[in-house]
Formats: structure tokens, C-alpha cells, sequence
């Protein structure tokens, strides 16, 4: 038995250090997919706080069949589509992170440049269309592999490949149109 | 060029190591005599790499933990409110105008009654100047005074 089903057993025994230990391991993991995927700091805390409070309320229902971490990627994604949904901005690109970026970190020329380069690289993942983005934000930010992808999105190997190529030419064309990334 | 089509769709998957065998094989001995497809490997993997260098995000170790205890406490609350209202019986529900409705009629009467005895002072100051009045009022305010 792996480590984080020992840890759900020990959280369904009535022990809630089992879950503590579960939100430790993966609070960092979720945050950086959430943030990639929608590019706001704040609003990526609240969704990654909503992930955890749907896994400590729906534990019992977590059929063994597949990873924890499987099941976990899941709820991100759906989680953060639901708030995009909300929010009505399914494909938006904003350029807020950019000015802001730009303009709150005037100090030393090379740590306004590392900010710079983050931003357009934020910018760029923004404008790739949102299921392409997903693909390609748990390729490499996340490291899964494709089998991995199919499994957390729910469609076939050969749909998460052509998703991942088709998100590396949006960011390849984006990145060049902002700048010198590549 | 036919070949070239095949790999370019290939590449992204071939940079991720996730390409079979026989895919795999094509690449390899396409990019060998391509510089074109070659070229294109290397933006995929620029691209790549850029987000690979993304900076990582992290919490301080119990930053989520505390946010989500509040969380569940508020939820807590939440269901205790709502499981107050809904135990409350059918009865006890409708019961509640009767104290309201006490409370309101016993409000009405205190102004009511205040403004009655207000009212009065003007009046027997009125008797005592000396000035005429009817004897029906008069007779009134001092059997009143008597009591």
C-alpha cells in the first residue's frame, strides 16, 4: 500500500492527520497547476483551498482504482474550469500581470527582468486555448506523463499528444510575438 | 517532405520521450538528414524549456492547513444555523409572531399611554390659571387629581 493510501485509511479511521499529511504533500503541486492554468496568486489560494475541502468531504467516495494523485488532478482541473466558467472568461487573455509585474519591480535590473520574463511566460500560457493549456501545464509543470494526462482528463493518449503539440505551437508563436523568450 | 509532415507532428511527443518504438525510429532517422524538422525539434524544446524554468510557487507548510480549519469551523457554523431552523417544528415556527406581536401591542400601549398623561399637564395648568373652561373637563381633571 502506497503512502498516500495509508494516509487516506488512517484520515477514514477518524484520524485527521492522515488529510494533514495529504495537503501537505500536495498543496505546492496544486497551486503552481492552478496558478499556470489561470495566472491570478490569490484566486489560485481559494481554488486550491476549494480542491482540498471537496477531497476532505468526498474521501469516502475515492474508489482505489486509481492513484490518489490521479483522482487529486481531477478535481483540480474541474475545479479550476468551474471557475473560469463562473467567471466567464474561459479563453480571456489579460495584460494586468504584465503591467503589474512591470511596474511594481523597478529594482535591480536583472530581478526585473527574471519578473519580466515569468510575466510574458504567464502570458503566453494564457493565450493558449484552455484544453491545450491543461495538457501541456501538466506535462511540464507537473511532469505527468501521457498516460498520466489521459487518465486526470479523462480522454485518449492520442488526444492528450495532439493537445500538448498543438499548446507548444500557440506558446512558440506567442512567445516570439512578446519577445525573445525564445 | 511527405516524411517531413509525419515527424513534424511527431516531435512534440518525441521530445517527451513518449513516442514507441517504431515512431521513435522514424524521428531519429528523419532528423538525422533534415535541418528543417531538426530546427523545429529545437523550438519545441526552447519552448519546453522556458516552461520548465517557470518559477514554482510555494506555501509555507501550514499556510493551507490553518486556511481550511477556519473553513470547516465556518461550515461547522453554517450546518449548526441551518440544522437550528430546520429542527425547529412546524409549530414553533408559527408560534414565533405570538411573542412578536406581544412585544409590538405592548410598545403601542407605553407611547400611547405616555402621550395620554403628556397630554394632560396642559390642561390642569389651563384650570389653575383661572381662566374658564367646561365644567365637564374641569369636573374630570379634578375628580382625576383626587384619585
Amino acid at each position: 500500500m502506497n503512502e498516500d493510501l495509508l494516509c487516506i485509511e488512517q484520515f477514514l479511521n477518524g484520524e485527521e492527520k492522515g488529510f494533514e499529511v495529504l495537503v501537505k504533500k500536495y498543496q505546492d503541486r496544486a497551486l503552481n497547476i492552478v496558478y499556470s492554468i489561470i495566472g491570478q496568486d490569490r484566486e489560485s489560494e481559494d481554488i486550491v483551498q476549494e480542491v482540498f475541502l471537496k477531497i476532505y468531504h468526498n474521501l469516502k467516495g475515492f474508489k482505489r482504482k486509481s492513484q490518489f494523485s490521479t483522482w487529486l488532478y481531477r478535481i483540480i482541473v474541474n475545479t479550476v474550469y468551474d471557475f473560469l466558467r463562473k467567471r466567464k472568461n474561459l479563453e480571456g487573455v489579460s495584460d494586468d500581470s504584465l503591467k503589474e509585474t512591470i511596474a511594481t519591480y523597478p529594482c535591480p535590473k536583472d530581478v526585473l527582468l527574471m519578473k519580466e520574463r515569468e510575466a510574458i511566460i504567464q502570458k503566453a500560457l494564457k493565450s493558449v486555448p484552455l484544453k491545450y493549456r491543461t495538457a501541456v501545464v501538466l506535462k511540464d509543470i507537473e511532469g505527468l506523463s501521457y498516460i498520466e494526462i489521459s487518465r486526470a482528463l479523462r480522454c485518449s493518449i492520442g488526444t492528450v499528444e495532439s493537445r500538448i503539440y498543438r499548446a507548444r505551437q500557440f506558446l512558440r508563436e506567442e512567445l516570439i510575438r512578446l519577445g525573445g523568450v525564445i | 517532405m511527405k516524411e517531413c509532415i509525419k515527424v513534424k507532428r511527431l516531435l512534440s511527443s518525441y521530445l517527451d520521450k513518449e513516442t514507441n518504438i517504431t515512431d521513435t525510429t522514424i524521428a531519429r532517422l528523419h532528423l538525422e538528414s533534415c535541418s528543417f524538422c531538426k530546427e523545429e525539434l529545437l523550438r519545441f524544446s526552447q519552448v519546453k524549456d522556458s516552461i520548465l524554468k517557470k518559477k514554482r510557487r510555494a506555501l509555507p507548510e501550514d499556510y493551507m492547513l490553518c486556511r481550511l480549519q477556519v473553513e470547516l469551523i465556518n461550515e461547522q457554523l453554517r450546518e449548526k444555523k441551518i440544522s437550528w431552523l430546520a429542527n425547529m417544528g412546524n409549530l414553533s415556527r408559527r408560534l414565533i409572531p405570538v411573542p412578536v406581536t406581544v412585544i409590538v401591542l405592548s410598545l403601542i400601549f407605553l407611547i400611547l399611554s405616555s402621550m395620554q398623561q403628556t397630554s394632560r399637564y396642559p390642561l390642569e395648568e389651563h384650570i389653575l390659571s383661572g381662566t374658564q373652561t367646561t365644567t365637564e373637563t374641569a369636573l374630570g381633571v379634578i375628580l382625576g387629581a383626587q384619585n
